[in-house]
């Protein structure tokens, strides 16, 4: 055991980086998919397109800025300030049109939300077109560090080690912190368990959906953002990631923020080890973890069934 | 205060609300009764904005309402108890209680003081507090729900069926607090809804019936 640890260590360490790394950016969409279907009751397929063109507006943006001087440093930033305008651009306009789809069938739900995504995506595609985008500033300016394993040390670029895992747990605590103890997270906890008491209760409920959705569809482009400096964004990004995150979301249970991250870490470690240790079953990885939790707990890992009522 | 004109509302395409004409009176205590489906809910729930009229009017405070959103009324002076409670299970007794003085952005001096009042009529409402609503049972909670309602409505209470699948012994306990809201909010009008008149009788002081959604005095 202990030799095969010797000889895969560098591996393993890899592995947990980029785990941890790919966990970071499904856990931000993931949270903004549970969000925004808790205040909307519409599970929204175009959550990936966020994601996908969050990423993209990062690195075309960075790209654009560091061939005109901008320093090198800038583009971390630059990488939040591009998500919240994709977020509150892109937002509103997305919010009204899945209203309309409030209180019909899932079906439909579906059908609109993903037609909507493949509009997006070719959107996407008009702007960006089809070729590879790379941006790799942010990575690049913040370099290495090397983290001593045995007689040997594992170089790890610090964006991943640090700013990726830091940046989701500075958004976990944010979120939980604002849903607990502020007003306005009361109002969209009571928006998510009943619209119609909350607005009895004087909440402006089409208000708060809007900025609930905005700020989600914000911490999606944030987790594009943040994947960007370490993947080259093609098309397709999108999907893979959407469907990611609603294994995250079903493994947690929804309206499970604290879960979605503890979920999304297990299924990007799932992931990564799958990469490096059994490259073919990469894929159905996340899956399988899936489809392991639900057959124990269907109502997800940390959901709770329906209080039955007396 | 309250009045309803010629009320019209359909819920999935069926008439349910059919020219309902009613009007409560500051300070009035006015009761709702008709049996399982006749409207009494829907009635509350036009009061409030939470069910589109197809057909006349609604004002509060004899400010016409037509156009006015659900969350706007509750601004109005308008407290409102679901049959069904609506409590968030998360928060505890005392947060379902201070959110609306909250969302209307009441001073938290002003908040905490009608707690206080509240808590004054309502004694047991003290030691439920802290508890998460989660955990509390359905007489409690009809009780917090009265307790929430009166933290906004300061014009007039709207109160769902509060006796409904209550054991007789709590229905009493109800009847009792109801009884001293009655005096002790002479000016607030409260409007509430029931299937059998027999509880509320001494407590009110006009009864309409409504019947397949058309409503006459009894």
């Amino acid at each position: 055991m202990s030799a095969w640890f010797v000889e895969n260590g560098m591996l393993l360490g890899l592995a947990t980086l980029d785990g941890v790394s790919s966990a970071a950016s499904v856990f931000m969409v993931a949270v903004g998919l549970n969000l925004v279907f808790g205040v909307l009751r519409v599970l929204n397929v175009a959550h990936g397109s966020l994601y996908a063109i969050g990423g993209y507006a990062a690195a075309s943006t960075s790209l654009f800025l560091l061939a005109r001087g901008m320093p090198a440093w800038a583009a971390l930033p630059l990488l939040l300030v591009s998500s919240a305008i994709v977020g509150g651009i892109l937002g509103p306009p997305i919010e009204r049109l899945l209203r309309l789809m409030q209180g019909q069938e899932e079906v439909l739900q579906l059908l609109v939300t993903f037609a909507l995504f493949m509009i997006l995506e070719d959107g996407q595609k008009l702007v960006w077109g089809v070729r590879p985008v790379v941006s790799d500033a942010p990575v690049k300016v913040l370099g290495t560090i090397e983290v001593p394993f045995g007689s040997d040390a594992i170089p790890f670029t610090a964006y991943q080690l640090l700013v990726l895992p830091g940046v989701a747990l500075l958004t976990l605590a944010v979120l939980a912190f604002v849903l607990r103890r502020t007003l306005f997270g009361r109002m969209i906890v009571a928006v998510t368990v009943d619209r119609e008491a909350a607005r009895a209760m004087g909440i402006d409920a089409g208000r708060v959906t809007l900025l609930t959705f905005s700020a989600g569809a914000a911490l999606a482009a944030l987790g594009g953002a943040l994947a960007s400096p370490t993947t080259s964004l093609v098309p397709g990004i999108g999907a893979s990631t959407i469907v990611l995150s609603f294994a995250v979301v079903a493994t947690a249970g929804l309206g499970q923020i604290e879960g979605a991250a503890l979920s999304a870490f297990m299924i990007g470690l799932g992931r990564s080890l799958a990469v490096y240790f059994a490259p073919e079953l990469e894929v159905v990885v996340p899956y399988l973890i899936m489809v392991a939790v639900l057959l124990v707990r269907p109502q997800g890992l940390f959901g709770t069934l329906e209080a039955r009522r007396i | 205060m309250l009045r309803l004109e010629g009320a019209c509302a359909d819920i999935a395409g069926v008439r349910v609300l059919r020219e309902v004409s009613f009007s409560v009176p500051p300070g009035g205590r006015v009761a709702l009764v008709g049996r399982n489906g006749a409207g009494k809910t829907t009635t509350l729930r036009a009061l409030m904005g939470l069910v589109p009229l197809c057909a006349g009017s609604v004002a509060i405070d004899g400010q016409e309402c037509g156009r006015l959103p659900a969350h706007g009324r509750a601004r109005l002076g308008v407290g409102y108890a679901p049959e069904e409670r609506k409590l968030f299970g998360s928060f505890t007794v005392r947060d379902n209680m201070l959110l609306p003085a909250e969302v209307l952005g009441l001073p938290k001096r002003e908040s905490l003081r009608r707690l206080d009042a509240v808590f004054e009529l309502l004694p047991e409402l003290r030691d439920l507090a802290p508890r998460k609503a989660a955990g509390l049972s359905g007489g409690q909670g009809k009780m917090v729900a009265l307790g929430r309602a009166m933290m906004v409505g300061t014009r007039a209470i709207l109160l769902d069926e509060p006796l409904q699948g209550l054991a007789p012994a709590l229905a009493l306990r109800y009847v009792e607090a109801l009884g001293r809201l009655r005096s002790a909010l002479p000016d607030v009008a409260i409007l509430v809804t029931e299937s059998s008149p027999a509880l509320l009788r001494r407590l009110v002081d006009t009864t309409f019936v409504i019947e397949r959604g058309e409503i006459s005095a009894a």
